[in-house]
């Protein structure tokens, strides 16, 4: 960004009206060509009015066009859009095709002023699920929950821990249910006086 | 060209920038990995909206800092440094007497230290809450809408378990009766 653009305004690309959804609007109002009829520099302008300034009104019913000889003056063309605002092109010594261009430039223009764009993104429907809020993708049970609330709260591993592990495998094999069982034949091992994971292993 | 906005966006846009009251049970938490998460909600770092020059920082409500788990030997080797600005006003506090003192105050330099330096620090602390256990101000119960999650597992104590789980817990193998373990 250079000096130039220290007092270029910045904010976010827009459309007016959604303009184009149903049908298409110019929001060219009404072009002001203003000209002097003997000065060197009008003299392209003249060309185009003698020329082409016919065709372009005709092709553009929706834009008044005016013409204004001023005596001894610059040559300028003003454009007034849809929404209020006024833009002007100084024409001097401009040739008659260079006319043409710019004043085609006119026509397409939304009427904004042109500013520095803060994001080179812009959309009229930012999301079909709606706007993110903080309660995006959260439970809904939170609602009505009344805290503090363990489970919500406490630390969840991916793996479950060895103490879990050896309950889970005790389970399996049948040991929690015949716990009783197992405590009177470990003290009848315990009778005999044998060590006992040697008995373990024996009757495996 | 600046529209207003309707009635239904406005509200949309309240609700976006809208800060939650997070709750974190502090309890069995290491101090210093708790702050680094306390400080990102503290900053709204968590959120898709983040952005530095926006204040979208949500509050966070610590309970139990009491039962805090600094590891290794943090307890005794973790010094405070003070310096009154008076010849010979330095000192250290070990991270066990500042706990003595205030059992909020060894997460709260945590948390103080993990908010970075920038200007922004004192309005993120102000969103902090926190509470050496479980009883905080209705006002402020009110307001919590969610957790943040915890860091670690706590552990069960053995005290914790009942006459019953213990006795049902399954065993390799028992001890024999006249075995001496101590």
């Amino acid at each position: 960004m250079s000096h130039r653009h220290l007092f270029l305004q910045s904010g976010f690309i827009k459309t007016n009206l959604q303009n184009g959804v149903g049908r298409f609007v110019n929001q060219l109002q009404r072009i002001n060509l203003i000209f002097c009829k003997s000065s060197g520099s009008s003299k392209g302008v003249r060309e185009f009015i003698e020329t082409d300034l016919v065709d372009f009104a005709r092709a553009n019913p929706g834009t008044v066009v005016y013409l204004k000889p001023r005596r001894h003056r610059g040559t300028y063309m003003c454009a007034e859009y849809l929404n209020g605002h006024k833009d002007y092109i100084t024409c001097n010594n401009f040739t008659r095709d260079e006319v043409r261009k710019w004043l085609e430039y006119m026509k397409n223009k939304s009427g904004f002023p042109i500013i520095r764009l803060r994001k080179h993104w812009h959309t009229d429907h930012p999301s079909i699920q709606g706007i993110w809020n903080p309660f995006t993708h959260k439970p809904s049970y939170l609602n009505v929950t009344t805290f503090p609330e363990k489970e919500r709260s406490e630390y969840q591993p991916l793996m479950p821990s060895a103490t879990e592990q050896l309950l889970q495998i005790a389970e399996q094999v049948g040991f929690l249910d015949n716990s009783n069982t197992n405590n009177t034949t470990t003290t009848t091992r315990n009778t005999e006086n044998i060590p006992p994971p040697l008995n373990m292993s024996d009757e495996k | 060209m600046n529209r207003p906005i309707s009635t239904y966006k406005r509200v949309q846009q309240w609700a976006v920038f809208g800060r939650l009251w997070f709750l974190f049970d502090a309890k069995w938490q290491n101090p210093f990995d708790s702050a680094e998460k306390i400080a990102k909600y503290l900053a709204g770092k968590h959120k898709p909206i983040y952005h530095p020059l926006s204040d979208v920082g949500d509050h966070v409500v610590v309970i139990n800092t009491k039962d805090i788990a600094l590891p290794n030997k943090e307890w005794r080797y973790r010094m405070y440094y003070h310096h009154t600005g008076f010849a010979g006003g330095s000192s250290w506090t070990s991270a066990w007497e500042l706990h003595n003192k205030d059992q909020t105050k060894v997460l709260w330099k945590a948390v103080y230290k993990a908010c970075g330096g920038s200007l922004l620090r004192h309005n993120m602390m102000e969103r902090l809450h926190l509470f050496p256990d479980d009883k905080i101000p209705q006002e402020l119960m009110e307001n919590i809408s969610d957790h943040m999650k915890q860091l670690r597992p706590v552990p069960k104590a053995l005290h914790e378990y009942t006459e019953e789980e213990i006795k049902n817990f399954p065993k390799v193998f028992e001890w024999p009766e006249d075995y001496v373990l101590n």
